[in-house]
């Protein structure tokens, strides 16, 4: 993971990317107890979104420093990673507002818990459902928190639909 | 902004690869990462107890 910090801040000093942050399983991670999971998704701002192949510097780059394709994302390291633009105002807000996490002395950029949840009441699968009361049942999120982002992207009737169903007091 | 449906069904199509993976594949990778993940988690540990820390000690301040 060393290596994939490493790789990020490079994408990022050189302007290939304007910023990132960790999501998904690997952030969740950071606030909840471990779940299973067998790659690193991570979001990404790029400079040109509206180009059809908006991802396409990125493997240039890693391709470049010898990364090799894996599926739909690239090997680093240990990790299969998922390089994803970021496709909507919540996720724009997720990624420029993530908290900076150390990993061995590199700086890490990780969504905010309260975006995961957030993102996770947006996509609606049951795995995100269950991302959404981990998040809650950590206490790293305050239902109020969510309630909030939802109101400001559109998602207070996901939200009140997700609150009705699984967390009736 | 890029379009989002393509993003997400490119996303879906990599779940869906990951997914597929076998067993033997999933536990080779789980293994690789392993290490990374309990750093991972200890850091978190350890960045959640100084900032409690730094609570207690202002909340003693004030």
């Amino acid at each position: 993971m060393r290596e994939l910090a490493e790789l990020l801040n490079q994408l990022r000093d050189a302007g290939v990317i304007v910023n990132y942050a960790l999501f998904g399983a690997l952030a969740q991670m950071r606030y909840t107890e471990p779940v299973a999971t067998v790659d690193a998704d991570v979001l990404v701002g790029v400079p040109e979104p509206e180009r059809l192949d908006a991802l396409g510097e990125i493997y240039k780059f890693c391709a470049a420093r010898g990364y090799r394709a894996s599926g739909e994302g690239i090997q680093v390291g240990a990790w299969p990673v998922q390089f994803i633009p970021v496709f909507s105002a919540l996720t724009r807000e997720a990624m420029e507002k993530a908290a900076t996490a150390e990993f061995e002395g590199l700086a890490m950029r990780v969504v905010r818990p309260e975006y995961l949840a957030t993102i996770a009441l947006s996509t609606g699968r049951a795995k995100d459902d269950q991302r959404i009361l981990a998040l809650l049942e950590s206490g790293k999120v305050k239902r109020d928190a969510i309630a909030a982002l939802a109101a400001r992207h559109n998602l207070s009737a996901a939200w009140k639909r997700f609150e009705k169903r699984f967390l009736r007091d | 902004m890029t379009d989002a449906k393509k993003l997400l069904e490119k996303q879906a199509r990599w779940q869906r690869s990951r997914k597929k993976l076998s067993w033997e594949e999933k536990i080779r990778i789980a293994e690789a990462v392993r290490e990374d993940v309990a750093k991972w988690r200890a850091a978190s540990a350890k960045h959640t107890s100084i900032k409690a820390r730094g609570k207690r000690a202002s909340r003693s301040r004030s």
